[in-house]
């Protein structure tokens, strides 16, 4: 095995098991949808909340996709033979977080024109928008499999890992949602974005090695 | 090919949920032996080739590959071992082709025709390992014992799902392993009836 074949095979699962992916966009778009006709259709009260709505949606279809990230390997033995194979786990964490990341968060990038002319979101916030999503949900990735490799193991998974990761996807939520209200307030937004930016980088750097200790974890 | 490797475990104590399975074991493998681990459900074979392999770290104990302490440098035994556990670590969206090759890249088409007529799965080499019966997919994975030019194979019960011909044949591929100065250590309750086996019984 090698890392460029461990990804090529975690691309091809991903492609043969698009589910996946469709349900986390499916889920993202109903809730988006859903909200102004559960509340309050007007501009007034949409176009504020627009940022706070989408990113929870995101943070809600993330989460659904996070959980089942290492289920499939745990149960065919691929999680074992990682473990195994000689290459740098935190490396191959890192190679099937950064996948997913893309899989999940490209088709809700490419829907998040529409979401947000749903919401009546200003036009020039869309672009913030673009930038906390970019900047923040590869935090919600990489904390998210941390999650996912405790719970693995274990048969009703998905509350834990909603319990356990959830508190730590609070800054990001806020952060995203300030800098998105700042833009339609005309304040600066720049700074929420480099924090949203230093937090996943933070993430980047601890939690491949958490992940692949939760993975052995598991594995034992 | 022609290896020439040797594999040490001294004073192993594995413990899982609180049970001790094994406490100071110590075997030697050498160049062209297989060593067979026996002992009742329970007794601690699968988890000794886990440690063996490192997915599972031991209390205490040493594992020396080729003279080199591996204890907590896995990687370097890892790099010379093939090991297929319960779980036949293949992915059920990929056709067995694909599979294999996410093992062992560098496998070209002829070899993978050649293996896959072997192991009597010639032509399934686009089904996907989701359509296979349990029998197909374990020979699927322990096709990598033909792929890997690896010294040392930890092999957990190899032959379970297998029929008689594919016992046979995987023997076969046992005996030619250790016949060029390979090493094998498995666990199995059958009795292998061609491969000459030095048994090590964990109570």
């Amino acid at each position: 095995m090698t890392y460029l074949t461990f990804g090529r095979t975690q691309c091809r699962v991903l492609w043969r098991r698009k589910q996946d992916t469709v349900n986390a966009l499916l889920f993202f778009v109903m809730v988006v949808a859903l909200f102004p006709l559960g509340i309050n259709p007007s501009a007034a009260f949409l176009a504020p909340a627009a940022g706070g709505i989408i990113w929870c949606a995101a943070v809600l279809a993330i989460l659904m996709a996070i959980d089942g990230i290492f289920k499939e390997d745990f149960r065919d033995g691929t999680l074992e033979q990682w473990v195994v194979c000689g290459l740098s786990l935190p490396v191959l964490m890192l190679i099937k977080v950064a996948i997913h990341w893309f899989a999940v968060v490209f088709p809700l990038l490419l829907v998040m024109p529409l979401v947000s002319e749903m919401l009546m979101l200003p036009s020039g916030s869309f672009w913030v928008l673009v930038a906390t999503v970019l900047a923040g949900t590869p935090c919600l990735f990489l904390l998210g499999a941390i999650g996912a490799a405790l719970t693995v193991s274990l048969k009703q998974g998905a509350t834990l890992v909603i319990l356990v990761i959830l508190p730590f996807y609070l800054p990001v939520i806020i952060f995203a949602t300030s800098a998105i209200e700042a833009s339609q307030v005309g304040l600066p937004y720049i700074g929420f974005v480099a924090m949203l930016l230093a937090v996943s980088l933070l993430s980047l750097v601890v939690s491949p090695f958490m992940t692949a200790v939760a993975v052995k974890a598991s594995v034992n | 090919m022609l290896f020439s490797a040797s594999l040490d475990v001294s004073n192993v104590w594995i413990e899982r949920s609180d049970r001790d399975l094994c406490r100071d074991l110590s075997f030697t493998l050498r160049a062209g032996e297989v060593l067979r681990v026996l002992g009742d459900n329970g007794a601690g074979k699968s988890s000794l080739l886990k440690v063996v392999a490192g997915a599972m770290t031991p209390l205490e104990g040493r594992i020396m590959f080729n003279g080199q302490d591996v204890t907590s440098h896995r990687a370097l035994l890892q790099q010379s071992m093939v090991y297929i556990g319960h779980g036949a670590g293949l992915k059920s969206m990929l056709t067995i082709e694909e599979n294999l090759l996410s093992y062992c890249p560098a496998t070209s088409p002829e070899q993978m025709q050649s293996v896959l007529d072997i192991l009597d799965l010639a032509n399934h080499q686009e089904t996907y390992v989701k359509a296979l019966s349990a029998g197909q997919s374990r020979r699927v994975a322990l096709a990598r014992l033909w792929l890997s030019q690896c010294p040392l194979w930890l092999l957990d019960e190899p032959f379970a799902s297998l029929d008689v011909s594919g016992v046979a044949v995987v023997e076969s591929k046992i005996q030619q392993h250790i016949n060029e100065g390979g090493m094998v250590l498995l666990t199995t309750h059958q009795a292998l009836s061609s491969v000459v086996t030095r048994d090590l019984v964990l109570s």
